[in-house]
């Protein structure tokens, strides 16, 4: 999924780029949500224990309606305006990627038809998850769901998170949430992580600005794609021997993958035969979306109580107080996300004011004494400190400041 | 090298109550011309601006500009264990990471020195442009803050509207509605209590009442407080410092959701 390693890569080579932000400071703000990843998480987590899902009267799994009801309401109150985007048709590429998910994922049904036999309960729990799989209902259950809702749903032409990107760069939305990094290397400006995390892990929201990971790492925006790429990413293999952190040295070296290919030693490489490097990045840079504004038709609107209550109540049998509640949340939300922000009005300058510590130091006072120099006002004389200063800490509280200001030099170029 | 020794040290006492419930951490800037900060609460909605002169000080020594990141929690606390009559100094040396805090009683029987640990603090310094407000209401401080607690009991925000006549404040909410209006008055015998107008347009401006509330904090600091309201900036609630300076706050008002789409996206 996404791009291999590329969180620690940044956290090691572009920490400025990344920033641990307040759920509720995106109050206001439209984010674009690839869909099919958070329905792939609320399938996993919400409502399971062992091969037991969440259903409906019909034994048909719910957790997914479950999840993206109560976590939309969440951003909602939270005074965010989402907009969810759906998967469209995976690009060529992808397919040899879903082949092994989908092998991976067979496999996983045999090992729990296994554990289901021994009845080992962890194993079970571990390998139906592995099974997952985000069906065509399930979307077409959720985007019947957020319509309801009142919330905007885009049904991209191919990869969702290339259209999350796309929405981001056009200003149609302030960032991009998923758990896929993938979002990165399409250029989505901000890029979110954790936002649809429940709100019971308190995980912080994690902020990542395109523009500072390119200044940090000292990138151009086809050198990133570039190592994205070598790094491993859902489009093609990824070379033998090469992690993030040798293609990242690799890229800062050569520039490119065409130049690194000339010079890299093959004998120690092996770059696979079929390598469609070119194809994958130009689906990074060009991928196939939708740019026409009334195609996009982003419209927040008033909740529809009585097909939420059909739909859920109903068809769903969710608890009809619950249901009713939450819609009456949803109302209430929609005067949250009026609050207007600072930066709209003012803007940035840099601050004339340096900060106090500096790298070099000039000052005698700097030494390791000058820090027993103040101390030794102090009246509760908690750390043991050389005698000399000791006997002269007495005579201090005597004196006014000005002239302690003068002594407290003299110990220290005495001492 | 930094010492600002400030005679009247429960002004400082009194200017950390009024912020440190707004922002967790911010750097305090000293330079030639005073002490001073910056600092915006963590949703980006409102502003603190506060400038203490130098001249207000009997002592003030600030060799070059530097800033130091401190925790107001913190900085409170350790403020809270001066005497209100206390005479405080603040003192940090170039490069030091750490600020002392030292409180001489009035009588100069006790001195305490408190050392702080100082944090780096990766903070956004908005440029505030000087505008003409449309409307500038100066009244009671105290007449403010009980404006602004009552009405929270009813409603989230406050509808502030100035007209000629005088400033409405008004609010709605699940069990009802309320409307204050104070009307221009300067024939009081004294010029604390006085309600003073100046307009050049009439304004109508929404805002949090959580965030109002919290700017009252600063009521102790000074008699009068200053509104300045234009339709599109957000509004200023001012206390002046004695002699010394003020603390601003600047709060973004609530916009209307067909508007919405209009502004600016940032």
């Amino acid at each position: 999924m996404g791009i291999k390693g590329l969180t620690k890569l940044l956290a090691d080579n572009a920490p400025k780029a990344m920033k641990e932000q307040k759920f509720e400071s995106y109050f206001g703000r439209k984010i674009a949500i690839d869909a099919s990843m958070s329905i792939y998480q609320f399938l996993i987590v919400v409502g399971r224990s062992g091969t037991e899902m969440l259903t409906n009267e019909a034994g048909e799994v719910t957790s997914h309606l479950q999840g993206m009801f109560t976590r939309t309401i969440r951003l909602l109150e939270a005074g965010m305006k989402p907009v969810y985007v759906f998967d469209g048709k995976p690009p060529d590429l992808k397919k040899q990627e879903l082949a092994k998910r989908y092998s991976k994922r067979a496999d996983a049904s045999e090992d729990l038809a296994e554990a289901v036999e021994t009845g080992n309960k962890e194993d079970i729990e571990k390998f139906s998850k592995r099974t997952v799989k985000v069906t065509k209902q399930h979307n077409e259950d959720c985007k019947r769901l957020l319509r309801l809702m009142g919330v905007p749903v885009i049904e991209a032409p191919s990869e969702a998170e290339a259209q999350c990107a796309a929405l981001c760069k056009s200003g149609n939305a302030y960032a991009v949430a998923s758990e896929d990094m993938d979002s990165l290397t399409f250029g989505a400006p901000r890029f979110l992580r954790h936002l649809m995390d429940p709100s019971s892990r308190k995980v912080p929201v994690m902020e990542f600005e395109v523009a500072k990971i390119l200044e940090e790492l000292n990138l151009t925006m086809d050198q990133f794609i570039d190592l994205c790429i070598l790094s491993g990413c859902d489009y093609c293999d990824s070379i033998r021997g090469i992690g993030g952190q040798t293609a990242l040295k690799l890229i800062r070296q050569h520039g490119s993958i065409e130049n690194i290919l000339e010079n890299i030693n093959k004998e120690r490489y092996h770059i696979p035969d079929d390598w469609p490097y070119q194809e994958a990045r130009q689906l990074f840079k060009e991928p196939v979306v939708h740019t026409d504004e009334e195609q996009l038709e982003i419209k927040w609107t008033a909740p529809d109580e009585e097909g939420l209550i059909t739909f859920l109540v109903n068809e769903n049998g969710f608890n009809s107080d619950r249901v009713t509640k939450a819609v009456e949340k949803i109302k209430a939300a929609k005067n949250k996300s009026s609050q207007g922000r600072l930066e709209s009005f003012f803007k940035p300058v840099a601050n004339p004011s340096g900060p106090i510590k500096r790298k070099e130091s000039k000052c005698i006072l700097r030494s390791p004494r000058s820090a027993i120099g103040h101390k030794m006002f102090s009246l509760q004389a908690c750390r043991p400190t050389p005698k000399v200063l000791g006997s002269l800490s007495l005579p201090i509280p005597d004196l006014g400041v000005k002239h302690s200001t003068s002594l407290c030099i003299g110990v220290c170029f005495g001492a | 090298m930094l010492e600002l020794r400030l005679v009247q040290g429960s002004l400082l006492k009194k200017v950390l109550e009024a912020i440190k419930d707004l922002v967790n951490d911010a750097n305090f800037d000293c330079s030639a011309t005073g002490f001073s900060l910056q600092a915006m609460d963590s949703s980006h909605v409102a502003l603190v601006a506060l400038l203490l002169r130098s001249e207000g000080f009997e002592h003030y020594r600030c060799d070059r500009n530097l800033s130091m990141g401190m925790n107001l929690g913190n900085m409170s606390k350790m403020l809270k264990c001066a005497g209100n009559d206390d005479i405080i100094t603040l003192k940090a040396d170039d490069g030091s990471d750490t600020v002392t805090f030292m409180f001489e009683s009035p009588t100069q029987d006790k001195i305490s020195d408190f050392e702080m640990k100082l944090m780096d603090i990766d903070s956004e310094h908005l440029g505030i442009p000087e505008a003409e407000y449309h409307a500038i209401v100066r009244m009671p401080s105290s007449e403010f803050a009980r404006i602004c607690k009552d009405l929270s009991s009813i409603g989230d925000t406050v509808v502030i509207s100035v007209t000629k006549e005088g400033v409405k404040f008004s609010t709605r909410g699940d069990i009802g509605t309320a409307n204050i209006v104070c009307r221009q008055n300067n024939t009081v015998d004294k010029p604390e209590e006085a309600t003073i107008i100046e307009m050049t347009e009439p304004v109508s401006l929404t805002f949090a009442l959580r965030y109002m509330n919290s700017f009252t904090k600063a009521t102790p600091l000074s008699s009068i407080v200053t509104l300045s309201l234009s339709s599109d900036l957000p509004v200023v609630v001012e206390y002046k410092i004695a002699e010394m300076g003020y603390i601003r706050f600047y709060l973004a008002p609530k916009i209307e959701e067909d508007e919405d789409e209009t502004k600016p996206q940032v």
